[in-house]
């Protein structure tokens, strides 16, 4: 996408509003498990983005995005089943709950680096867990019914919409002063400071603005799947399974935690499908292949291979001294 | 001393409960080069990270004619006062062009970033020819002149240099300094902090010794260098009178 050439990147734009339309085309196709299938896979591609914020230009490994996801949920569900607002409002709440909490969390635990946020950001997701099981308006560890919509096509669009909005902010981030100041802070946040990054200031808008995405997602989830528990909802292996997905696709850049996504969704469906063994350990495999042999994913793969060869593996392989 | 460009009085600063700088006052004014040195463990980096104000600090902190109480790092930044950190810090998976052009950050005037650009390349010719390599693949001479190239890039009034001299051969220090002087010559005022006291105060105007979190001695580097307690504690002039245990004196080279 830096290409200088205009010509070469109004072809890109071209494509890439062709394959969105082609997107939006495919509820009329009336495959119903295809459009299911496809719910599910956008809004994984919306969490991959939005953790592509935080974790692949901030780089900060955040286990605390599903908490943003199940208070998405929430924020919904909540609107919707205890007060019979409407879903837009509950969409509101969801957005609310899930930055506010962001912007909290980050003053608090963005000033822990590596390993130690990301432990203490896993800590939170269970505690988060607990916290929600007791609460009666959350309907405690039961938790709540919405009224059934049943109109797929309809969540199709939104996850898809909403996905493209997540990717247009990533590709305005790349781009952005913001973004370079993020990008600073991911490859040496000391040196950041003394340059003149307001280091603190940005790594927690960089949180909020990943939480945005990743609430709306849990709320349109919740909406369309019409009942949610605390357990189902504030999933650890769901945030595992957006780490593994940005990865896998390329953190930092911004198509290819959408590739991702979509790439590694497909394959875990045919698994489950076809050869149920294999798919439970899919993603363990994953995750160790792509950070052995193409540690900064399928987009700098795609982008290197062909003047590297065989010799990028090498190399990745070698860089990890194993 | 209203015509200084940084005045501190009775800064202290350290880190939790635990005090590193006491009431250290020094002043700087335009255009000059001040050497600040100590032995390790003296304070030195944190009074260089507290001027920053990326640590908090009690006391007096003005800086041209501004006070610096309340004001974050970013600002502080924005202001011109601006620091080469300890370990260069530089982004080493990023080109030595793009280390650069980060040094301009806060910086909208994109023709005049242009010009500074060949300005600092010129400054260091070394850096000049390694602009698309990886910044760290450079060698330590050459990063610390990408980490000095880089901070020149903000525009700064007042460049504050931390440990230049750690881990450099001595013909890289020297031609360091040369281009300190060229510096100080296109008009920017040098805080240099050293270990290497020698080395600071064969190039500055003045100079501030701090010893445990404590100004102990100020004067201009002909004085300093003339001071026999100096001499004796950082320069490795013989001890005039053999009462010390032997291996006190060893420390200096």
């Amino acid at each position: 996408m830096r290409a200088g050439n205009p010509a070469r990147s109004a072809a890109r734009w071209i494509a890439l509003a062709a394959v969105v339309a082609l997107l939006a085309a495919l509820p009329w196709c009336g495959n119903a498990v295809l459009v299911q299938f496809g719910i599910s896979a956008l809004l994984l591609a919306t969490l991959a983005q939005g953790w592509n914020i935080i974790g692949g230009y901030a780089g900060y490994p955040s286990f605390g995005n599903s908490v943003f996801y199940g208070l998405g949920a929430y924020g919904v569900a909540i609107a919707m089943a205890q007060y019979q607002l409407p879903f837009w409002v509950g969409m509101l709440l969801a957005l609310g709950l899930g930055v506010a909490f962001a912007g909290l969390l980050g003053l608090a635990v963005l000033r822990l680096r590596g390993h130690y946020f990301a432990i203490c950001t896993l800590g939170l997701a269970l505690v988060m867990t607990a916290i929600v099981s007791n609460l009666p308006l959350a309907g405690g560890n039961i938790g709540l019914v919405l009224p059934l919509l049943g109109n797929a096509a309809l969540f199709y669009e939104l996850a898809l919409g909403l996905l493209v909005l997540a990717t247009l902010t990533v590709f305005w981030l790349a781009r952005s002063r913001f973004g370079l100041g993020l990008i600073a802070i991911r490859e040496n946040e000391e040196g950041a400071a003394v340059m003149g990054v307001n280091t603190t200031l940005y790594k927690v808008l960089a949180f909020m603005l990943s939480a945005a995405f990743t609430a709306l997602a849990g709320g349109i989830y919740a909406y369309y799947i019409t009942y949610i528990d605390p357990a189902g909802v504030f999933d650890l292996a769901l945030n595992v399974k957006m780490i593994i997905m940005a990865v896998f696709g390329g953190p930092g850049s911004v198509l290819g935690p959408v590739l991702g996504a979509f790439i590694l969704s497909v394959i875990s469906e045919i698994l489950a499908t076809k050869v149920t063994s294999v798919a439970s350990m899919f993603f363990g495999i994953v995750i160790v292949v792509a950070v052995v042999f193409m540690p900064r994913g399928i987009s700098h793969l795609v982008a290197h291979v062909r003047q590297a060869g065989w010799r990028y593996f090498v190399d990745n392989v070698r860089a990890h001294r194993l | 001393m209203s015509d200084a460009l940084l005045e501190v009085g009775r800064l202290n600063a350290g880190y939790g409960e635990m005090a590193v700088l006491r009431d250290v006052s020094i002043a700087i004014r335009p255009a000059e080069i001040v050497a600040l040195v100590g032995s390790n463990g003296a304070g030195k980096t944190t009074l260089l990270r507290a001027l920053s104000r990326l640590i908090p600090s009690r006391g007096e902190l003005r800086f041209a004619g501004r006070s610096l109480a309340g004001a974050a790092a970013d600002e502080v930044f924005g202001l011109g006062l601006v620091q080469v950190p300890e370990g260069r810090q530089l982004f080493d998976r990023m080109s030595v062009a793009e280390n650069l052009r980060m040094g301009a950050y806060q910086r909208r005037d994109k023709a005049a970033i242009e010009a500074d650009l060949e300005r600092v390349y010129a400054l260091f010719p070394a850096v000049a020819d390694r602009r698309r390599q990886l910044a760290g693949s450079l060698s330590g001479g050459e990063q610390q002149m990408c980490a000095m190239a880089r901070a020149l890039m903000a525009r700064p009034r007042l460049l504050m240099v931390d440990e230049m001299s750690l881990g450099l051969a001595p013909v890289i220090v020297d031609a360091l300094l040369e281009t300190m002087s060229q510096i100080r010559a296109q008009g920017v005022t040098v805080l240099l902090v050293e270990q290497d006291v020698h080395a600071a105060l064969s190039v500055a105007d003045r100079g501030y010794v701090l010893e445990t979190g404590e100004i102990v001695r100020a004067g201009t580097a002909r004085e300093l260098e003339r001071d026999p307690e100096v001499q004796r504690a950082y320069l490795g002039a013989a001890d005039p009178v053999p009462a010390m245990p032997a291996g006190r004196a060893h420390g200096a080279p």
